[in-house]
């Protein structure tokens, strides 16, 4: 079960069952625990060819036991995603904590994961249960509806779920060559219907500045 | 539909986020309704409906740009949103703050300005570094934690500065004790023997208002040019040369912290 200790903490309370996650990101624990490194991202021998192809490369280990676990990592806000038969998009690097029973793998993203400067694939995570995310601030959750398309800071992206389908819709016209751009380039548009995690901060993306 | 219970996060759609409001402390939402809004490049995170970001050298900008925009070294960092739409702003993880202004004025460090409504002028203030809204209107503000309102007579470090508004009077000021003499030189240049980093201020004095953030982390300036090179113009012509010659018993590099 998971819950937030506060916003930068994660207490997981387990009973003999086990929860994946980030490599080093527990702080504490008590009760019986024991930890172990999973290969290839908890994907086992696919998820090591796949991830070292793709780049969403992460380390992930297993923690199992009766009692407490608290997980935090660099101070980072802490989004908990419930997940009940759908799918959650996220990217790798923002991923702290899932069920043990929650399936991770692998997607093309095509060129919204370009545009973030975190290449062409992100994590899925899929099945019924709960699962940490990051983000830089504490994240706004966004539902989008078939009425209410939304458009999206590539650099702001976390994370989403749900049946969307997204598009890349690019603002770059001759001004921005002439350096009278407006300052959103690119941007990521949702449609469909689901759920989108935004953080309150930009990373660093190749169209940060145009 | 899908729905998501629990302890889950406050799941926020166009109806339900603020109008021109705090989404939370680090998310401000601005709700246009076929107006406009200044903002600065890059700060907009997400946006429902149909809005359009464009440069303020954009042609048929011209007339809202002469009335409200008197920055020209600071035409690169802002663009102006147009359409409707609620429309999402945050920076860096910063906290972020909603002011009015009722035919006043308030001047800020550059960076720390996030968006104002075209009610609002914007000017460039003669203290290189700041700027100056007069007007009525909204403007949306980023601190490093939250900002702290002070009354004058009050001396603060540059640091943790973010603005003023009304008139107090800004000035330096130094603790004289601690930098003058041979010791004071070489506490200056040296940090040998016992320099606190709190030996200048700025001193505010008269009838107003002091913002200051919580912290002393600055938000990152962008160079913006040099104001016209003019007699009598302050930090007019060259922008400053670091590592100009120091004269003997110059303050050092304290004396170029702001701004130039």
């Amino acid at each position: 079960m998971f819950r937030l200790q506060d916003s930068k903490v994660l207490a997981v309370d387990m009973t003999g069952d086990a929860v994946k996650a980030k490599n080093g990101s527990m702080v504490a624990y008590d009760g019986q625990m024991t930890f172990k490194k999973l290969t290839g991202g908890g994907d086992g021998i696919r998820g090591m060819v796949t991830r070292r192809l793709t780049g969403e490369r992460m380390t992930v280990m297993e923690a199992k036991g009766h009692g407490t676990c608290w997980f935090a990592d660099r101070a980072s806000e802490i989004n908990l995603v419930h997940l009940q038969g759908d799918k959650l998009y996220v990217e790798s690097s923002n991923l702290l904590a899932t069920d043990a029973a929650l399936r991770t793998g692998t997607t093309f993203t095509g060129l919204r994961g370009a545009s973030q400067g975190n290449g062409l694939f992100t994590t899925t995570v899929e099945g019924h249960g709960q699962a940490a995310i990051m983000s830089d601030g504490p994240a706004v959750v966004l539902r989008v509806s078939a009425q209410y398309p939304l458009i999206v800071d590539p650099g702001a992206y976390i994370a989403h779920q749900g049946n969307l389908r997204q598009s890349f819709q690019s603002g770059v016209t001759f001004r921005t060559f002439i350096g009278e751009g407006g300052g959103e380039a690119f941007q990521i548009r949702f449609e469909g219907d689901g759920l989108v995690y935004v953080q309150p901060s930009e990373r660093n993306t190749i169209a940060g500045d145009l | 539909m899908t729905t998501y219970p629990g302890t889950g996060p406050v799941i926020f759609d166009p109806m339900t986020l603020p109008v021109d409001d705090n989404v939370n402390d680090y998310t401000f939402c601005v709700d246009l309704k076929g107006s406009q809004w200044f903002l600065q490049k890059g700060k907009m995170i997400a946006y429902y409906g149909s809005i359009e970001f464009n440069g303020i050298g954009h042609g048929p900008l011209e007339h809202l740009v002469r009335t409200a925009f008197h920055s020209p070294l600071h035409a690169s960092d802002w663009v102006v949103a147009q359409g409707s739409g609620k429309m999402l702003l945050a920076d860096r993880a910063f906290d972020v703050n909603s002011f009015d202004l009722d035919n006043g004025n308030l001047t800020m460090r550059s960076g720390n300005l996030l968006a104002f409504q075209p009610t609002l002028a914007l000017k460039q203030s003669i203290i290189p570094g700041f700027l100056t809204l007069i007007g009525t209107g909204k403007f949306v503000a980023a601190s490093n934690g939250p900002v702290v309102f002070m009354e004058p007579p009050i001396r603060v470090d540059p640091q943790a500065l973010v603005g003023w508004a009304d008139c107090p009077s800004p000035c330096h000021h130094y603790d004289h004790g601690y930098l003058t003499g041979v010791w004071g030189g070489v506490r200056a240049l040296t940090g040998f023997g016992g320099a606190c980093g709190e030996e200048h201020q700025f001193e505010f004095v008269g009838a107003g208002t002091v913002l200051l953030q919580s912290t002393e982390t600055l938000m990152a300036e962008q160079a913006a040019g040099a104001v016209p090179q003019e007699p009598g113009v302050p930090g007019g012509g060259t922008p400053g040369q670091p590592g100009a010659t120091r004269l003997p018993g110059q303050l050092g590099d304290l004396s170029r912290r702001f701004g130039q």
